[in-house]
């Protein structure tokens, strides 16, 4: 390994990392259109999963959670982690959040809700101040599972990790207090 | 094949590569036997440069895993996929637990010299001395002043960051630069340093290069990576394949015969001497016989007692050097998981960059005399821990999800900090480990069964360990602070030992005051087997400087033709 190369490219590296349009476009020009079977979830779940993380991590000026593959992650994860009690938990949250979600839309299928929907849906579970009603606590929980492992599978993204976080594989120092700006631009540390 | 050497050395862990570098330095052909497969240094780490998103699962260890190393993984902290090679197939490798014991191990060159805490701490006379002061089990039979200048002697060679603060249950060492603490660090060190008598928040003590070089293959400072479990590319922090073994081998005196599951030592009732070990090759299954004037058991705990007790004959019916029926009893391990945790608000704009691998420490400040005695329990106990930033505050869920929230994950969140305890276990008789006979591993070997639990002076302890711990993140400010005492089962703190204590006559105990076996003095234990007491720090440099104290004796006895 070239220990001094690494050691110069990080030295050089931080409190400079921002996202510029050109390693955006690189990003996008790694993008595939082959269609992903799900291993954890049903089609029609993983259709309907991918667009709640799309809420949840939507695109800004970097890309969001259908663009990094998030869904793709959560279902890979899900079925490669979770045992067999945990991953009965999680199916059955997701029923009764799709459940709740058809009454109040007033729809015939999980499907057939729009994006508009499923928002006032995470916003009545997730948002701090609304009141859960007792036979919704699972679809709340699932929601909030939910919302963790999207925050997980955006932080553990190659590409997030890489040019959104402060990434600094061989810090090569360690200082105790230093300046969250000067250091990281305040970003939070990939690694 | 050479089957005569100088001596045998029996594991390459931590207190084996120590044995191997101390004889072959001191001119012994010695053959060093590992059960375990080859491990190179950055050559065999494959993991060592592997981020997060190398792994579909983030690098948490997976059902897939479970399967093969279920008792491994159980603990929930020990493995995940970028390190689980290190770490036994428990399919493989099966022991028996009449109660929970955790036993996690690696069998490979270097053991779980590369899989270690690196927390580098010395005895005191507090412990030497504490058997014998309150008449519990027996007393050791050296004192801190017969350590000491081996402690100095290892940590000049190993390097281990650290300072000196000049407290008598904190001795001072021979440290290399230490870690710098964090802003939050320096908030609970203020208030505990200005607001206590018995107590002080230290830098931790961690085996790792801070500055400078030590010997070894091109061993320099941390690079702050946080990937030691990995195997160190820099060698920056202290395993047998960067630093003993490698200089053992430059010698020119050591043979290495990895893939070799020593079960048996050959005695000799005439001489009253050991004369060698008997070997599986644990991938022919083919046996083999090595002859030695001298042996170093250094396999680790468990493996070196099921060696002695496996080694019987019409001298030792009941295994080698155990005519006191101590030789698999007095199991002992450091108690943990027990301590508190709270948030800090403020230092919004402040950081820390490296990550860094110790915190703060909290050395033992109970029954050292006067005021800090005890009524409810004996012995003591020390903190580890840490503040950081952490990466989902209050903040963040107000803002539930969407773009803000997108924005606000990619800051550093709260500080917040943790403080765990590790407290000494009494050596009990009855805590024990027994071989079963009836169920064979696949080399036709006896396995391992547990019988220990954690008593009423453990327990207590544990009380006093939360409450210190909320007490002095309270006193210092911090928020929302939370005690914890989380199931705790002995042997997950890794540090099992006692099982083949040193003691002060054959009668109640196995080794003399050079790790000899009584009865066989050409047979040395050195590893987590000879402690008399637990103590309350994390073991590794002691069993370095005992082995290190041990090899020099035995070359000495050589010399004098006395063994």
């Amino acid at each position: 390994m070239d220990r001094r190369k690494a050691l110069k490219n990080i030295g050089t590296g931080i409190g400079t990392i921002a996202l510029t349009p050109a390693v955006v476009s690189l990003f996008h020009s790694c993008q595939t259109d082959v269609s992903y079977s799900s291993v954890f979830f049903t089609e029609n779940d993983f259709k309907i999963v991918s667009t709640l993380m799309e809420l949840i991590i939507p695109k800004t000026d970097i890309p969001g959670a259908i663009e990094l593959k998030l869904p793709e992650f959560v279902d890979a994860y899900i079925d490669a982690v979770y045992d067999e009690k945990r991953k009965g938990r999680f199916s059955s949250g997701l029923e009764e959040f799709l459940a709740a979600g058809i009454k109040d839309a007033g729809k015939e299928k999980a499907i057939h809700l729009s994006i508009t929907d499923w928002d006032s849906q995470l916003a009545k579970y997730l948002k701090l101040g609304n009141e859960i009603l007792e036979d919704e606590k699972q679809a709340a929980k699932f929601a909030g599972e939910l919302r963790s492992l999207t925050v997980n599978a955006f932080k553990t993204n190659e590409f997030i990790g890489e040019n959104v976080l402060a990434y600094a594989p061989i810090p090569g120092k360690q200082e105790g207090c230093v300046d969250l700006m000067e250091t990281t631009g305040g970003k939070a540390w990939s690694l | 094949m050479e089957t005569n050497y100088d001596a045998i050395v029996v594991g390459t862990g931590i207190s084996g590569g120590w044995a191997a570098k101390e004889l072959c330095e001191k001119g012994l052909k010695t053959l060093v036997l590992e059960r375990g497969r080859m491990v190179k240094h950055v050559e065999d780490y494959p993991t060592m440069h592997n981020d997060p998103w190398d792994y579909k699962s983030g690098d948490v260890i997976t059902q897939e895993t479970r399967k093969t190393q279920k008792k491994q993984s159980r603990t929930n902290y020990t493995t995940n996929e970028s390190g689980k090679h290190f770490f036994v197939n428990d399919i493989e490798h099966p022991y028996n637990e009449v109660n929970r014991f955790d036993w996690m191990r690696g069998y490979h060159v270097g053991g779980r010299s590369l899989m270690w805490g690196r927390q580098s701490y010395r005895l005191t006379d507090f412990d030497f001395s504490a058997n014998l002061k309150e008449g519990i089990a027996v007393d050791w039979p050296i004192r801190y002043k017969d350590l000491s200048t081996w402690y100095n002697y290892v940590e000049e060679f190993i390097g281990v960051s650290g300072k000196n603060v000049g407290l008598p249950q904190f001795p001072d060492g021979n440290y290399l630069k230490p870690l710098e603490l964090n802003c939050v660090d320096e908030v609970l060190k203020s208030s505990v340093d200005g607001g206590y008598s018995d107590r002080i928040v230290a830098n931790a003590r961690v085996a790792h290069i801070t500055e400078g070089t030590k010997p070894g293959l091109g061993r320099s400072s941390c690079q702050y990576r946080d990937r030691c479990a990995r195997g160190c590319p820099f060698g920056a922090y202290f395993s047998s394949n960067s630093s003993t073994l490698p200089t053992a081998e430059a010698t020119g005196n050591m043979t290495l015969r990895p893939n070799s599951v020593v079960h048996e030592i050959m005695y000799d009732a005439d001489s009253k001497r050991a004369t060698g070990v008997r070997v599986i090759d644990s991938e022919t299954k083919e046996i083999y016989e090595f002859k030695a004037k001298v042996i170093f058991l250094c396999a680790s705990t468990v493996a070196s007692t099921s060696i002695l007790m496996q080694s019987t004959s019409d001298s030792f019916p009941n295994g080698m050097g155990n005519a006191s029926g101590e030789l698999g009893h007095n199991i002992m391990d450091h108690h943990f998981q027990v301590g508190a945790y709270g948030r800090y608000d403020g230092f919004e704009d402040k950081y820390y960059t490296g990550r860094r691998p110790g915190g703060i420490y909290i050395p033992r400040f109970r029954n050292i005399g006067g005021d800090t005695n005890q009524k409810e329990f004996l012995r003591g106990y020390g903190y580890q821990g840490g503040a950081s930033r952490g990466s989902w505050t209050d903040t963040v869920s107000e803002m539930a999800y969407g773009a803000d929230f997108k924005e606000e994950i990619t800051k550093p969140g709260d500080w917040s900090m943790g403080i765990n305890g590790f407290g000494e276990i009494l050596p009990y008789h009855e805590n024990k480990m027994i071989l079963d006979y009836d169920n064979l591993d696949k080399w036709g070997l006896p396995t391992v069964t547990f019988d220990a639990t954690i008593k009423e002076n453990e327990k207590k302890m544990r009380i006093d360990m939360k409450q210190q711990a909320i007490e002095m993140l309270e006193k210092a400010g911090f928020k929302d602070v939370k005690g914890y005492d989380n199931d705790y089962a002995i042997g997950l703190g890794i540090h099992e030992m006692g099982t083949a204590r040193m003691g002060l006559d054959r009668e109640t105990s196995v080794l003399n005051a050079n790790n000899q076996v009584h009865d066989v003095p050409n047979v040395y234990v050195t590893d987590g087997s000879a402690m008399t007491s637990a103590s309350n720090v994390n073991p590794s440099l002691t069993y370095m400087a005992l082995t290190a104290r041990a090899a020099n004796h035995a070359v000495n006895e050589l010399k004098k033709m006395n063994l």
